[in-house]
């Protein structure tokens, strides 16, 4: 989507949950229409079925309405937002189905990613936006690549991974570590080129 | 959960975002980030790298029942209840709703094209004010349409007030004295009448403030105490 499109598009979705915020019916209702088919459509791939997507996406625009205030303070990209509240309430979901499993609780993980990076408003102005995102998870390895498309569309776990991919738990683990830590030296990048 | 390794804590709400933080760990996490402004801000970080995958999602149109389940649900308790009341044809008419289920991709293709096409003159639009504390936590938020002389303030948070004290709305001119729009609710909803359709009333008005007053408001007709909350005006139009 070009920029000025995109632009044009969150500002009206700004709009509507400003509105929404004020207990505007109708602009709930076309923040409704106009984001809905996305939200849907993540649910469904993480739950795989029907009713509980449908649950998700009910439980979550019940939610926008009451909360829609606290977007402003979100300072997120609407679609952000929305899609947030939504991936949230399915990832809890898949933990209320699936036995508790640890798996990021050991403290010897080295993790180096660099802590610094843009700031928010630079986040929001070069904007890492969709094109962006897949630009740069395409230009992973495949095992990186594999494991965090799987991970973010389908809402596997580690060791649900480890068993998808047939890899050692501690491989898998780093794929997604390198992966992330990868997406986002890529993203920064493309961000500073902009 | 050790956060305080360098980049173990981006590592985490990167992790978090993604999904692949699980059971207690996650639900700690989470608490965690309620009461940490640095955890929640790389977790909104890693949020804008992340959703934008979801647009590669095909989008699917959900089954009506979802949105009818939704109204049913936010009617209750709201504002909107009892305008429904009033005007009940708009949401119980079912035509209007085998139109809506037909319509569907359709619609949202015409409305697509509305909003993408660059419309010379709009007649609607709304002005919208987000009035923030100086911490930049928002407070409240006023709107009205562009066209209407309505000013509908409304507060996000509770505010906490004495009950000899009053909160006031100001319009802040361009190179003038503040103009009060009248007194706001701490806590609610309320309906500011403007002299002039929104856009002339605020016409020259970049921004609004609110101000701690006396209650019953500034016996001088200017702010007397302290802004605690100010914001631009932002014209969507």
């Amino acid at each position: 989507m070009a920029v000025d499109k995109r632009l044009e598009r969150n500002a009206r979705l700004m709009e509507l949950l400003a509105r929404t915020a004020l207990a505007d019916q109708k602009a709930f209702a076309e923040l409704y229409q106009l984001s809905a088919p996305h939200l849907y459509a993540v649910a469904l791939r993480i739950l795989r079925e029907a009713a509980a997507a449908e649950e998700v996406l009910q439980e979550s625009f019940v939610n926008v309405w009451h909360h829609a205030g606290s977007y402003v303070a979100a300072r997120s990209q609407p679609l952000t937002w929305l899609t947030s509240i939504v991936r949230n309430r399915c990832l809890d979901q898949l933990r209320r189905r699936e036995v508790e499993t640890v798996t990021m609780d050991d403290e010897e993980d080295g993790v180096s990613v660099a802590a610094e990076g843009p700031t928010p408003l630079e986040m929001l102005l070069s904007g890492a936006d969709a094109r962006a995102v897949k630009d740069c998870v395409e230009a992973l390895d495949a095992g990186p690549k594999q494991a965090i498309a799987l991970a973010f569309y389908q809402g596997l776990s580690h060791s649900e991974l480890a068993r998808h991919l047939k890899q050692p738990l501690g491989t898998v683990k780093s794929w997604v570590r390198r992966g992330l830590e990868r997406l986002r030296a890529c993203l920064d990048e493309l961000g500073v080129k902009r | 959960m050790n956060l305080h390794a360098p980049g173990r804590a981006d590592a985490l709400a990167a992790e978090y975002v993604l999904g692949t933080l699980r059971g207690r760990a996650r639900a700690r996490f989470e608490r965690l980030a309620r009461s940490d402004p640095l955890l929640a801000e790389a977790v909104r970080q890693w949020e804008e790298r992340l959703m934008p995958l979801a647009q590669e999602l095909p989008p699917v149109a959900p089954p009506t029942r979802v949105w009818q389940a939704i109204l049913k649900r936010t009617h209750a308790s709201t504002r909107g209840a009892r305008e429904a009341k009033r005007r009940p044809s708009i949401w119980t008419n079912l035509s209007l709703w085998r139109g809506l289920a037909l319509a569907g991709l359709a619609s949202a293709f015409v409305l697509a094209v509305a909003l993408f096409t660059p419309a010379p003159e709009r007649p609607e639009g709304t002005l919208v004010v987000v009035l923030a504390a100086q911490d930049a936590k928002p407070a409240l938020v006023a709107s009205a349409d562009r066209t209407g002389r309505v000013l509908t303030v409304k507060a996000l948070t509770p505010v906490e007030l004495a009950a000899d004290r009053a909160l006031e709305l100001w319009a802040l001119p361009d190179g003038g004295n503040p103009r009060s729009l009248g007194l706001v609710s701490a806590s609610g909803v309320v309906r500011l009448a403007l002299p002039r359709p929104a856009d002339e009333a605020l016409r020259n008005v970049p921004a609004l403030a609110v101000s701690l007053e006396p209650r019953g408001g500034s016996p001088t007709g200017l702010p007397t105490g302290p802004v605690l909350y100010s914001g631009p005006v932002q014209r969507l139009y």
